[in-house]
């Protein structure tokens, strides 16, 4: 019997007054797309912003691969060398060129010399179709190119789980494409992903499993075809057809 | 004594270029020196003020109010003749302007370093780099090309003061002008004077100049300029 790659087990969090996540408990195992859904504000990305100790939890716990990583001894910059991260805006560094935006964590976390970095920096713009863009600078990309860098980021650093907090949803909508085909190339190929995401194509046909968050507590969790077919919370189907209205006509 | 020619005045700043040019020479060693000084103080002041917490933070922000708030003057005079920190004029000059400039610089580079978006910083502590690190490799890089404008605009204003030191006796351009004109001609004051100012300008205009350079090749490619 293998741990589960992830499990958030009873976690809490508050801002002041405001609880933002109120005891979330999940699983995912090694190869798992597991795909958060959940009104704006419901706690999301402090979720996923949690798992890498972006921010810190109040109480619970957190595993990855079976080692607790919310104790007060765990170093963060170990947990986060084994946990990527993609973002709504991308964050790219903006005096680097994306190759140097791959290569910085390699040089400077992994401690790799300039030839190797560069070589692994290219495997990983290929990876995600830009390696022809490897000399260009964020501010010359397009925003669908600026998130595959973001993902070839992430990549680079080999973890065992890669953090998506909505990645499509700053892009114009002909560029969601290209960034929703590179994450499906990823999660087929076995990659881990705890995705927060409303790109529906992508979680009916990549996700393992959607967890539907609501105010800070996880109202479902289940397959896509049960969770999108036959929701068993009100407040699910409630929420899905919210989006199918949002969404028409994209 | 009869006034003599208008030609004879410039005969005059002509022959005594030589020591105008040592003196030029002088406000320049001043003006780079003060720089420097204020570069090396005023960087980690405004990086403090940024990062920092507790009492060293309010330490250099107490230093930097102080210094902005009191005329370059009266620290010149201070620093001189009432606690005399050094016998040589030009030491204490440079110690002077230099600490003026960092009072400066640091608020330079704390607008530089607060104008790098967050997200970079976290973008960069997500792949696991430490604090330190984080800030050094992606933060400064950024800041040090948005702080070449006020650089440059701190560079001139600190050139045009070095003048003060006249106060204190040092041999840079003016107490050269000053002591052409009282030693020698008294009628060539507008020649000596206006030959000063010329120094002056050209060398504002071509340390801008350079400074454009400067800008121009550390900009970023289809990005703002530096
Ligand atoms: N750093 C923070 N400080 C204070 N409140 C925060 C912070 N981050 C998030 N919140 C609050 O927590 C709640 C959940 O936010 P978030 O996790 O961003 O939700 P979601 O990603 O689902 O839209 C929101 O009400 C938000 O205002
Ligand atoms: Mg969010």
């Amino acid at each position: 019997m293998s741990d589960p790659l992830l499990a958030l087990d009873d976690v809490y969090k508050s801002y002041g007054e405001e609880q933002v996540l109120s005891g979330v408990s999940f699983e995912m195992d090694a190869g798992d797309v597991d795909v958060v859904i959940g009104p704006s504000g419901s706690g999301k990305s402090t979720m996923l912003r949690c798992v890498n100790r972006l921010t810190e939890i109040d109480s619970g716990d957190i595993y990855l691969d079976g080692d607790c990583v919310t104790d007060a001894d765990t170093d963060v910059n170990e947990l986060r060398k084994q946990v990527g991260m993609v973002f709504q805006d991308f964050n790219l560094f903006a005096h680097l060129t994306a190759l140097g935006n791959v290569t910085l964590g390699l040089r400077k976390v992994r401690g790799m010399d300039k030839a190797t970095a560069r070589e692994r920096g290219y495997e990983h713009l290929e990876q995600v179709g830009l390696s022809d863009q490897a000399d260009s600078y964020p501010a010359e990309l397009s925003g669908g190119q600026k998130q595959r860098v973001g993902i070839a980021r992430a990549l680079a650093m080999d973890p065992k789980l890669l953090l998506f907090d909505e990645p499509t949803s700053a892009l114009d909508p002909e560029l969601v494409g290209e960034v929703v085909e590179v994450m499906r190339d990823l999660a087929a190929e076995g990659i881990t992903m705890l995705v927060v995401s409303h790109e529906m194509g992508f979680a009916r046909s990549a996700a393992s499993d959607i967890i539907f968050l609501d105010e800070g507590r996880i109202v479902e969790h289940g397959p896509p075809e049960q969770l999108f077919e036959n929701p068993q919370a009100a407040r699910t189907g409630e929420f899905l057809s919210r989006l199918e209205t949002t969404h028409e006509g994209e | 004594m009869p006034p003599l020619p208008l030609q004879s005045d410039w005969a005059f700043v002509v022959e005594n270029l030589d020591l105008l040019i040592a003196g030029t020479g002088v406000t320049v060693a001043l003006t780079v020196a003060s720089i420097l000084l204020g570069f090396l103080l005023g960087f980690p002041a405004g990086a403090i003020e940024v990062y920092g917490r507790g009492p060293l933070k309010r330490a250099v922000e107490t230093a930097g109010v102080v210094l902005r708030g009191t005329p370059l003057l009266v620290i010149i005079i201070l620093l001189f003749f009432g606690l005399s920190v050094s016998s040589s004029a030009f030491v204490t000059a440079t110690i002077a302007l230099g600490l003026r400039s960092a009072a400066y610089q640091s608020q330079i580079f704390r607008g530089a370093l607060q104008s790098v978006d967050e997200g970079q910083l976290e973008a960069a502590r997500a792949v696991g780099m430490g604090r330190f690190q984080a800030i050094r490799s992606v933060v400064v890089p950024q800041a040090l090309r948005r702080s070449v404008p006020g650089f440059q605009n701190e560079f001139t204003i600190v050139l045009k003061d070095t003048s003060i030191a006249i106060v204190i006796g040092l041999g840079e351009l003016l107490t050269v002008g000053q002591n052409l004109y009282q030693g020698g001609q008294s009628t060539a004051a507008l020649e000596i004077f206006l030959t000063v100012s010329l120094i002056y300008f050209v060398l504002t205009f071509v340390t801008n100049r350079s400074l454009d350079r400067l800008d121009d090749r550390f900009s970023i490619p289809g990005g703002e300029r530096a």
